[in-house]
């Protein structure tokens, strides 16, 4: 008891209490602006180092002297200074009472103004949006060698998702070299000049990471999902795969291994994915989107170190990348990261843009295989528009009238009314050039798939010549709203709308108006992009079915 | 000084909660009917848009013996008209609005999954009230499915093989317990089901006691706990308590079921054993050997058979957790003639966890992978709702949840080690499927144990 009266007379106590509420203030600035500041994770390990030793000697201290108006003195043993020591306890109040109110300020700051930056000088601010409806708190920025940038902070979890939205694939591609962009998109992941093939994938889970990445007929596109603590060295891989990818003769051989097995699993034993290689292959006579993303087996069998080395050179040029992140980030911290990291990558001139076009169909195709199946196959695919273009959209919302789901038009005749079909789908491409409006059923064992062709031509003649109605047509608007909303309510959903929207339908903020340009589309458009589309001489169709005479079961 | 002091540490727990942000559930409120259904209610104003998540207990376990695939279809007929509109008006009533609703069997429940936008919340509780309480069953709708299903069974053998595996590794594995059955049928189970047996399911496995209601999203809970009362409330209960899943008593190994599939590029395999339920105490170093042995792209297995040897795209391990233990399994596939090669690696693999401990880099990398990654598996609305309603049906309180990354920090290499030591297989005790071309791989398979052979056309899954 006397030690502690002694503790609370020589203001011991409220030193360690003052210097507690200080460091973790000195803390708190540290953590907060200490990105904005750039400091090192060395430099902050220093400072709570140099803190903590500082406790125990801040002790001796208060307990060794007092705070007098002539300077520090040795604090005396007997009660006579006592007058003295206690103004310096008045003084250690007054001090305690201003750290804790910055304390309690600091905490409620941090809970209201989440998004509140220290000001840092030489990280450009990026762009807002420029329409009303777009959210307020996304940014975007061009760094110097082309790439773009765009960030939509979220802080709903403390994750961030990134996508890198490459403009290149199999529509950049010939023949003879088909699907070197999707196997571009496997090399990626295996080597740089930095890191060997492996070290990407254990350095980004070993930080809490994910990844992932896909090749569509027009983009490659790379996704990482990590923490908020992982930004920097996301950061750090990514910018270390752009600009120092290094293809190591071995791993491609072993890769290629890989895409083989990928093409074997998804389309050599897949009926499904093998009738729609065959359909592409048909519809389309001159331009790229004949092939097949994952490429012919020959060609597969004989890319080389060359090949990927001048794809590499020619697409994989910043000006050629989008740069999406969304999540737990503010745009300063993205945009810091990208002008250190990023920034440095070396332009380079543009690839040359794809000149082939498709000339207009001047007749109706056909592929028919067949093979061992248990269920006929029908595809049915028509040329139609490109991204972007309001005609898209309305064969948008027609498609979910006549193909989406158990209330549309062409299940409930084909698999609910006359049973011909056990399932029905449709879609369209939306890529940078006109692509292909498609249907795909699976039929009843014992279904003609050219009598099931008839009926979905009857179905697709009556939208062209009746039109749909009111309700059909609200019906979609609704499909597509609430898809719309589903979309936004993940940090991967927004970073991957923004981004789609920003490369293929002119600028990300198109994304916001899509509800108000999907209201506006009339009743007859849908009629008219109907008549222009179904029509015989610019549908291809592919069927498959087992020999005549097979059994239907396997 | 003292006020001053009690004032400033009053905060703190603030500023542990802002850590503990993204890791645990939200705040929810559960209100415990008297007829027995339990709602369990979320608020989430992010988007406009309302998930629920309704489970009966039951499912594929309560089957009739040769009768699986009756839940899943009793559960895939709730829909096909219901109250009072038919099949087409409740399939056009669901799309008019944008809404998602399906319906489902799994192995130990049924399950109904809606989403719609917060401004149809009325018509989404009148449509799956409408689905539990008064489905319609109607005959010519149950005999149309039912076809269906059994082409679907017949098209699975052209399509994704990959996807078979757990079928026929339950079945082969359990037997004739009913974790051994195909949830979703078999093509001799599905034919054999007759429209009574429909009703008489309906009947004994339906009602309120057995029901769990899961909605989180964008409402207010008073308003949400009322209008799920008054459609739910005066639910009779059902025609026959929920019963108790028999422990499972597998035939041990070494043994192989080979699937044939004539002229198959690839050999999909399947190397499992039993596991553990969902019960087991030591979830979290479970989890985390499970993650680095086979549950990421940098596991030992992917890492080996992919990354290394490049034998296969894919290659993973997979643990089921159901009331009683279920599995533990290695997937995977691989070109025909690299068969015995890739089932080898992945047999070494194996035997590399029992032997060598754990490096403590790749322990804290798997804890850090896995700490990262959780906040997204409770980002949605329909996530949540799903998790909300696992944690009542199987009586596990929110710590299951809000204590997980805690103790995934406790796991150290004496934990995990011991784990591994428990629930991973000896190689003798490991059961084996093999899908794929059997004159070309029927050697190989008979190096892993005496070898059961069926065709893929074959209509059941156990041989």
């Amino acid at each position: 008891m006397a030690l502690f009266a002694e503790l609370r007379r020589r203001n011991v106590l409220k030193v360690a209490l003052i210097y507690a509420v200080a460091s973790w203030l000195v803390l708190w600035f540290v953590q907060h602006a200490g990105d904005a500041l750039g400091l090192p994770g060395w430099a902050k390990t220093l400072i709570v180092l140099v803190l903590a030793t500082g406790f125990p000697v801040a002790l001796v201290f208060a307990w060794i002297y007092d705070i007098t108006s002539s300077g520090v003195r040795k604090t005396p043993a007997v009660d006579q200074t006592q007058s003295v020591v206690y103004k310096t306890g008045q003084k250690l109040n007054a001090a305690l009472a201003v750290l804790a109110v910055l304390g309690l300020l600091a905490l409620i700051g941090e809970d209201f103004m989440p998004e509140f930056q220290f000001p840092v000088f030489g990280v450009p601010e990026g762009d807002a949006p420029s329409l009303p409806g777009t959210p307020a708190e996304i940014r975007s920025l061009v760094l110097d060698n082309g790439m773009k940038v765009i960030v939509w902070p979220d802080h709903d979890i403390p994750n961030v998702a990134l996508y890198n939205f490459v403009r290149a694939s199999v529509r950049n591609e010939q023949a003879g070299a088909t699907g070197l962009s999707h196997f571009f998109e496997h090399m990626m992941f295996l080597g740089t000049r930095n890191h060997p093939a492996g070290e990407f994938d254990r350095i980004m889970e070993a930080a809490g990471g994910s990844n992932n990445a896909y090749t569509s007929k027009d983009l490659t596109v790379y996704q990482d999902w990590f923490p908020r603590s992982a930004l920097e060295t996301v950061f750090q891989l990514e910018a270390d795969r752009l600009q120092f990818l290094a293809i190591d003769e071995e791993v491609l051989e072993s890769e290629r291994n890989v895409v083989l097995s990928e093409r074997q699993s998804s389309v050599d034993d897949d009926n499904f994915s093998l009738l729609m290689e065959q359909v592409y292959a048909t519809a389309f006579v001159a331009h790229p989107y004949q092939f097949p993303v994952i490429g012919w087996p020959a060609d597969i069998a004989a890319w080389t170190e060359r090949d990927l080395n001048a794809y590499f050179r020619s697409y994989y040029a910043p000006g050629n990348c989008l740069l999406v992140v969304a999540g737990d980030v503010t745009p300063q911290d993205v945009f810091r990261l990208a002008t250190r990291h990023l920034a440095p990558i070396p332009a380079q001139r543009p690839a040359s843009p794809v000149r082939a076009v498709e000339p207009a169909q001047q007749g109706g195709r056909r592929v028919a295989i067949e093979r061992d199946a248990a269920a006929p196959l029908l595809h049915m695919a028509f040329h139609a528009g490109a991204a972007g273009e309001r005609s898209t959209l309305v064969l948008d919302l027609l498609l979910k009238i006549l193909a989406t789901g158990d209330s549309s038009r062409l299940h409930r005749s084909l698999v609910e009314e006359s049973g011909v079909a056990i399932a029905v789908g449709g879609y369209q491409d939306e890529g940078f050039d006109a692509g292909l409006a498609y249907f795909y059923l699976t039929l009843a064992p014992d279904a003609d798939p050219l009598a099931v062709e008839e009926r979905v031509m009857g179905e697709l003649q009556r939208a062209a010549t009746e039109g749909v109605s009111e309700a059909e047509l609200d019906k979609a608007r609704s499909i597509l709203l609430a898809d719309f909303w589903r979309g936004l309510a993940t940090i991967d959903g927004k970073a991957s709308a923004l981004g789609y929207f920003e490369v293929l339908e002119g600028g990300y903020e198109s994304l916001f108006d899509l509800p108000a340009r999907v209201g506006a589309i009339g009743i007859d458009e849908l009629r008219d992009v109907a008549a222009g589309v179904f029509r015989r001489d610019n549908l291809t169709t592919g069927t498959l079915r087992a020999p005549d005479g097979a059994g239907t079961a396997q | 000084m003292i006020r001053c002091a009690a004032l400033l540490f009053a905060w703190l727990p603030v500023a542990g909660a802002a850590l503990a942000q993204g890791m645990s559930l939200p705040a929810y409120e559960r209100v415990e009917l008297d007829n027995g259904t339990v709602l369990i209610v979320s608020e989430k104003h992010d988007v406009p848009l309302i998930a629920l998540q309704a489970v009966m207990r039951g499912g594929a376990v309560t089957d009739p013996q040769g009768l699986d695939g009756l839940s899943s279809l009793v559960a895939e007929l709730l829909e096909k008209g219901a109250g009072s509109r038919d099949a087409a008006a409740f399939a056009e009533a669901v799309a008019a609005v944008g809404g998602r609703l399906s319906a489902g069997a799994n192995l130990e429940s049924t399950s109904v999954s809606g989403e719609f936008l917060s401004r149809d919340a009325g018509l989404m509780i009148e449509l799956i009230a409408d689905m539990l309480r008064r489905p319609a069953l109607d005959a010519g709708e149950f005999a149309r499915l039912r076809d269906r299903s059994v082409n679907l069974r017949r098209l699975a053998r052209d399509g994704d093989l990959y996807g078979l595996l757990p079928e026929y590794g339950a079945a082969f594995l359990f037997g004739n317990h009913v974790y051994g059955r195909p949830v979703d049928g078999s093509e001799a189970s599905l034919g054999r089901i007759r429209h009574e047996d429909v009703r008489r399911h309906y009947q004994q496995h339906f009602g309120a006691d057995r029901l769990i209601l899961s909605v989180v999203g964008d409402f207010d809970t008073g308003s949400m706990v009322a209008a799920l009362t008054q459609a739910f409330g005066d639910w009779e209960r059902s025609g026959t308590p929920a019963e108790a899943v028999p422990i499972p008593d597998p035939e041990p190994g070494p043994r192989v079921l080979l699937v044939d599939k004539p002229g198959a590029a690839q050999t999909y395999f399947w190397i499992g054993a039993p596991g553990v339920s969902i019960g087991y105490a030591r979830r979290a170093a479970l989890n985390l050997a499970n993650t680095l042995f086979g549950g990421r792209y940098t596991s030992m297995l992917n890492q080996a058979l992919r990354a290394d040897a490049g034998l296969t795209y894919d290659a993973r391990s997979v643990l089921t957790r159901p009331s009683q233990p279920g599995t533990v399994a290695i997937t995977s596939f691989t070109a025909t003639d690299t068969t015995a090669e890739a089932v080898d690696l992945a047999l070494e693999v194996l035997a590399t966890l029992h032997r060598e401990p754990v490096p403590a880099d790749v322990l804290d990398s798997a804890r850090n992978y896995m700490l990262g990654q959780f906040p997204t598996a409770l980002e949605t609305a329909p996530q949540l709702a799903g998790i909300l309603a696992q944690l009542e049906q199987y009586g596990l309180g929110r710590g299951y949840v809000d204590d997980y990354a805690g103790a995934l920090v406790h796991v150290d290499a004496a934990a995990l080690g011991a784990v591994i030591a428990e629930v991973y297989p000896a190689a003798a005790d490991l059961v084996f499927v093999l899908l794929g071309d059997a004159e070309k791989i029927r050697d190989a398979a008979e190096r892993y144990g005496p070898v059961t052979a069926i065709p893929i056309s074959a209509p059941e899954f156990r041989p």
